[in-house]
């Protein structure tokens, strides 16, 4: 009996290692809160902001079905329901045209930064994989927004200018994820086909893509998403989407239409997310 | 890992390697198909030298052998007409080969068809594989290997996930279909009696050099325990 004892391996050190990085992380959020001179106190409003706030918070139990202040009104303007589906109309249009550009661009830039697709080739081929990954790097460290301030100085309020915008940043990152996913695949049937005599080429797409599709047209679904919120917000610098109205409504204080703008934009997130639930469960099982 | 082996398989022969885990099955079934280059000796396969190799007459070596893994060599989200004409991209280009997975030509459907049908699994052509067990998953290995048409078939393990009254099964398909079709079989097995009920010759592997060499029925008890026994070197069990 002594002897199982004696035999008891030693246990591992103390997890220093994470426990430090724990520690940095903690310090780090301390800084943060030191350095910008962040309060508790500061999150209660003063007195006219809490007005403001009781107002727009008790605006969203009665949404505007017509607008709030019909006196005001250019001649030619449309029903204020029309607008709202105007609106949601050109923020889809935007984010469809902007996530099929992406999805393309990240497609191609996603395989030349895949290290499965460069398996079995020369290692030179490696300058092309990490040039394609410094040009994904860089498409995605600039923020949509930012991208719509230059096209608009560039482009104007086009159609063009809004597409782009979301278009660039969006390539960048489906790019990274999917070259991630398809590094991620499982390799076991890629390399049974490299045994019966298939080019890398083959290799790669017939044995190694299959694999990774259900992942990336889910994580593609998601992006649309995201890119829908991208499209209104956009409207905030004068594009037509929906963001532009809700903007109007609220420099003018109509907090009422705001929130039919705002009903209205969660319910198509919410339409996007239940058929994206159904695509995927599809495409996964 | 392999050292001082020296093999002759003949044409139309069918072989079983044994021998414990980390013997050198797996290695000497990958130095025949020229995944693994020896770094000394000499492998002469078909006629053709596997020393230097250029990649292009290396392909051309490989779709005229066939390779039979342990699983996972499919791919699950195909379906089983796919994976099966997947066993002529050796033979065909890459466009061509992108058209048999999209649009399938009604000669190489036929053909599929006629093949699930010799192994079994006719009704599951347009499943997807993964929806299959695993003894129907390696039928579908040895359909496509079928499709391959290549001088030899090899194969790693291929009825370690199978149950066994199924390996039997499997591997009395595997050796009728060699024999009707000419292959050479070379098949690496855990199962001694198995080996020896379905292969004339055995091969017994340990340390990576030959332990055994000869018909399967010289084989006593004996000598199998021997090639299986973890006695010897601390090396061979860390292994």
């Amino acid at each position: 009996m002594s002897k199982e004892f004696k035999t008891l391996p030693t246990p591992p050190r103390l997890p220093t290692r994470r426990a430090r990085i724990l520690l940095g992380i903690l310090l780090a959020a301390v800084l943060a809160f030191v350095g910008l001179d962040l309060s508790l106190f500061d999150l209660v409003p003063s007195g006219g902001g809490l007005e403001l706030a009781g107002k727009f918070f008790s605006a969203a139990f009665q949404p505007a079905w017509q607008y709030q202040d019909a006196s005001n009104l250019p001649a030619d303007i449309s029903p204020f329901l029309l607008q709202v589906g105007r609106g949601l109309w050109t923020t889809l249009t935007y984010a469809v045209a902007a996530i099929s550009l992406s999805i393309v661009g990240g497609m191609v830039l996603g395989l030349l930064a895949s290290a499965s697709f460069w398996e079995r080739r020369s290692g030179t081929w490696g300058v092309v994989r990490w040039s394609v990954r410094v040009l994904i790097a860089a498409m995605r460290s600039i923020h949509e927004i930012l991208f719509a301030v230059v096209f608009l100085a560039t482009l104007g309020i086009t159609p063009a200018a809004a597409v782009l915008a979301i278009a660039i940043p969006y390539t960048g990152t489906l790019a990274k994820v999917f070259s991630e996913m398809l590094d991620e695949s499982p390799r076991a049937a890629a390399d049974a086909l490299a045994y019966l005599g298939a080019t890398p080429l083959q290799v790669f797409f017939l044995g190694r893509l299959p694999n990774a599709i259900p992942d990336i047209a889910a994580y593609s679904f998601y992006r649309f998403e995201c890119a829908v919120r991208s499209s209104a917000v956009l409207g905030f610098f004068g594009f037509t989407t929906i963001g532009l109205y809700l903007r109007q409504s609220f420099e003018n204080l109509h907090y009422r239409e705001v929130w039919t703008y705002l009903y209205a934009l969660i319910l198509v997130v919410a339409l996007l997310e239940v058929w994206s639930s159904q695509l995927r469960r599809k495409f996964v099982a | 890992m392999l050292r001082g082996l020296n093999l002759e398989v003949g044409c139309g022969e069918r072989v079983a390697l044994l021998g414990p885990s980390g013997a050198g099955k797996t290695t000497l079934l990958r130095v025949i198909n020229g995944v693994i280059v020896p770094r000394s000796g000499s492998v002469e396969v078909q006629g053709v030298n596997l020393r230097n190799l250029e990649p292009r007459a290396q392909r051309q070596l490989r779709s005229r052998i066939g390779f039979v893994h342990q699983d996972h060599s499919l791919v699950s989200n195909l379906r089983v007409l796919h994976n099966v004409v997947a066993g002529r991209l050796g033979q065909r280009g890459f466009w061509s080969s992108l058209r048999g997975i999209v649009r399938t030509s009604q000669a190489d459907l036929l053909e599929v068809h006629r093949i699930l049908e010799r192994v079994g699994i006719g009704d599951k052509l347009y499943q997807r594989t993964d929806s299959l067990s695993g003894g129907q998953q390696q039928r579908v290995a040895l359909a496509r290997a079928l499709f391959q048409q290549p001088k030899m078939l090899l194969a790693d393990e291929p009825v370690a996930s199978v149950d066994p009254t199924r390996s039997r099964d499997l591997l009395s398909l595997m050796t009728e279909l060699a024999a009707e079709e000419g292959w050479t079989l070379v098949v690496s097995l855990h199962d001694f009696e198995l080996a020896r009920e379905f292969f004339p010759r055995v091969i017994g592997l340990r340390h990576g050099t030959v332990f055994f060499d000869g018909l399967a029925a010289d084989l006593t008890p004996l000598m199998v325990a021997e090639l299986y026994s973890l006695e010897g070197t601390a090396d061979e069990q860390r292994i």
